[in-house]
């Protein structure tokens, strides 16, 4: 028997509930943090909760030597920080009119895609891993630490180059450096087929991965998304070849694209990129050679470098998209204002929230990885 | 009375000091065998806090091959015991840090990789960060450069293996002796309410490890603002909201 003034308290669904997905968590690509809404192991809505790596770079910038903040830039995107260093300094190029030696351009387009190497061979490790498949994550791992062994050799650091500077590069390569990469080239190629048959024609990655976190071109584009993820839902877009800056121009290569624009898709994008990657790579080696000359062209004394006043956007695509720098100048010897555009930005927050959403829970690992979000560069 | 009966069946081994005289003759054998598997069994807890940890999958892996010597991810801070910091700290991320900390069981190491942990590294003048690392947590080891090479990590890592077989690595108990001095510098970074819903002071206390420092003018300040642990609410919609308006801790957590 109730009393008189009985009201049921009214409670949400029992079979509702929320988690928290991260920061601490190994399914979750660095440190980053998701909360999640359930219906039993199905997702109802996500949250990105980003700013566990922000460190304010933007205002950083603004207080340091135009010279100085070439050792800042790469830290940005810690997975692939070539593109930093070189949207960057092309950036300040533009703004000083100033024409790089072709030497140095074709030594930078030899680091970008080595870079985009290291990228893609820890992006689908990773991916790997959150499937259950730790063995191509292993490999993947192995096999980007021989591409940072060519770095640390050329440029003395195995992540952080800081290498390019306004101007060019900072010296010209060792050795048989050239015959040294063909070497890793060639295993490197020799390693496509193992990782197809363990991982990207595995049918238990396949079943995993297809009809994941799908999204159509139109979606795709009206989020903002772009690189690899953009060319996964059959728009053959890439900054290398409809904006081409350096020597692109004068390399051939494909612009590869998949259908499906969902995990599976994005994956075999990266798995096909790869192959591009090297066979850019090999013009490179056969190229370079005959391109003499110097490696940097005369700047001013960098530490009391005034950059003539004025603004610009440069664009380069790196392994996670399209990266931009907007640089505005009032004439000083630091800049006035830099802004970072950062692919994943765009990917970890605004698609990921809304491409979790009807998935399920295991499944927002693999999301996630699947854009290949890089949470430093999200959070700046 | 047997001589047997004289010696104490159960021995506080973990928290002995050196020299505490010891009854049963066996117990230092037995504190040397403890400190060496926990020397030659470390859980690394899983958490890739800042751009150092770009080098750990390397460090972890095939080429470098950390397991060889008993180190393992571990997902979760119970079962974790060592806490590697790699790179910086922002604000927001050093509340979930010494949270962690705290759910961490004793023995626990903190390990701050990368410049930034040792004084703020390149961000010395960023507004977001938390420059150095001692001041909010007592570390173990540090292991500079930015970033250090796997070769670094894994001799960083012998290092503590030596001074945790050598009985050297007890800067955990710090934490417990000098609560005051540590929660003064929490208080000063995230506002004087802060909290988190580990009791430091009873663990203290379970372990005999309360000295001077380990209640002060700012443990006094974290019982005046501590207030009772609720229930964890998994509520939605207009209730959550009502919540979140009330709720002081909410406010910190963000």
């Amino acid at each position: 028997m109730r009393p008189e003034n009985y009201e049921a308290i009214k409670q949400p669904p029992s079979n509702e509930f929320e988690l928290n997905f991260g920061p601490n968590h190994p399914g979750i690509e660095g440190n980053y943090a998701f909360r999640v809404k359930l219906n039993g192991d199905e997702v109802l809505s996500a949250r990105a909760d980003a700013g566990y790596l922000h460190r304010g770079f933007e205002k950083l910038m603004e207080g340091r030597l135009w010279i100085q903040n070439i050792a800042l830039v790469p830290r940005i995107c810690v997975p692939d920080p070539v593109p930093m260093e070189v949207c960057y300094s092309l950036a300040i190029e533009e703004l000083c009119g100033l024409e790089i030696p072709e030497r140095a351009m074709w030594l930078r387009v030899m680091q970008l895609e080595m870079s985009r190497l290291a990228a893609h061979l820890f992006a689908f490790g990773g991916h790997a891993a959150t499937t259950g498949m730790y063995t191509p994550m292993f490999w993947g791992v192995a096999d980007r630490d021989l591409i940072l062994d060519r770095f640390e050799e050329l440029t003395g650091g195995r992540v952080y180059s800081i290498y390019n500077i306004p101007g060019g590069v900072r010296r010209d390569m060792p050795d048989g450096f050239l015959d040294r990469l063909g070497t890793l080239l060639d295993y490197l190629d020799s390693r496509l087929p193992d990782y197809d048959s363990l991982f990207f024609r595995n049918q238990v990655f396949i079943k995993r991965a297809r009809d994941v976190g799908a999204m159509t071109q139109e979606q795709a584009l009206k989020w903002g998304v772009t690189g690899p993820n953009l060319r996964a839902t059959g728009l053959a877009f890439d900054v290398r070849r409809d904006d081409p800056y350096l020597v692109y121009d004068k390399i051939d290569f494909d612009i590869v694209t998949e259908p499906g624009g969902d995990a599976l898709s994005r994956n075999l994008v990266r798995r096909a990129e790869l192959k591009q990657s090297i066979r850019i790579l090999r013009q490179i080696i056969k190229h370079l050679p005959s391109v003499k000359g110097a490696v940097r062209c005369p700047i001013p004394n960098p530490l009391a470098w005034n950059v003539p006043a004025g603004e610009t956007y440069t664009r380069v695509e790196s392994s996670k998209g399209e990266l931009a720098y907007y640089v505005v100048s009032n004439g000083g010897d630091k800049p006035y204002r830099v802004h970072v555009r950062g692919p994943s930005s765009m990917h970890a927050v605004q698609v990921l929230e809304k491409l979790a959403v009807g998935s399920r829970l295991e499944d927002v690992a693999q999301i996630m990885f699947s854009l290949d979000a890089c949470p430093p560069e999200v959070d700046r | 009375m047997n001589e047997l009966d004289k010696i104490p069946v159960r021995q506080e081994l973990s928290v002995a000091e050196g020299n505490v005289k010891r009854s049963n003759p066996l117990a230092n054998v037995f504190d040397e065998l403890v400190r060496f598997c926990q020397s030659r069994s470390m859980f690394m807890l899983h958490y890739c806090t800042g751009c150092g940890a770009i080098e750990l999958p390397p460090a972890m892996t095939s080429r470098f091959d950390m397991e060889r010597l008993g180190i393992q991810p571990m997902v979760t801070p119970r079962q974790a015991d060592i806490l590697l910091i790699t790179g910086y700290v922002s604000v927001k991320t050093l509340k979930r840090i010494i949270l962690t900390y705290e759910q961490m069981p004793s023995p626990k190491y903190v390990i701050g990789i990368c410049s930034c942990t040792v004084n703020g590294g390149m961000y010395w003048q960023s507004y977001a960060t938390a420059k150095v690392l001692k001041e909010y947590l007592p570390v173990d080891i540090y292991i500079a450069g930015c970033m250090p090479r796997p070769e670094a990590v894994i001799s960083g890592l012998r290092d503590l293996m030596g001074d945790i077989k050598s009985g050297r690595a007890d800067n955990w108990k710090r934490y417990f002796q000098n609560y005051d001095h540590y929660l003064g510098n929490q208080q000063k970074l995230f506002g004087e309410d802060w909290q988190t819903p580990t009791d430091i002071i009873a663990e203290a206390e379970h372990y005999g490890l309360m000295t001077d420092q380990t209640l002060g003018e700012h443990t006094a300040l974290l019982q005046k603002h501590q207030q009772p642990l609720e229930a964890l609410e998994f509520s939605l919609g207009e209730k959550r909201e009502k919540i979140q308006g009330e709720n002081p801790r909410e406010k910190n957590n963000e």
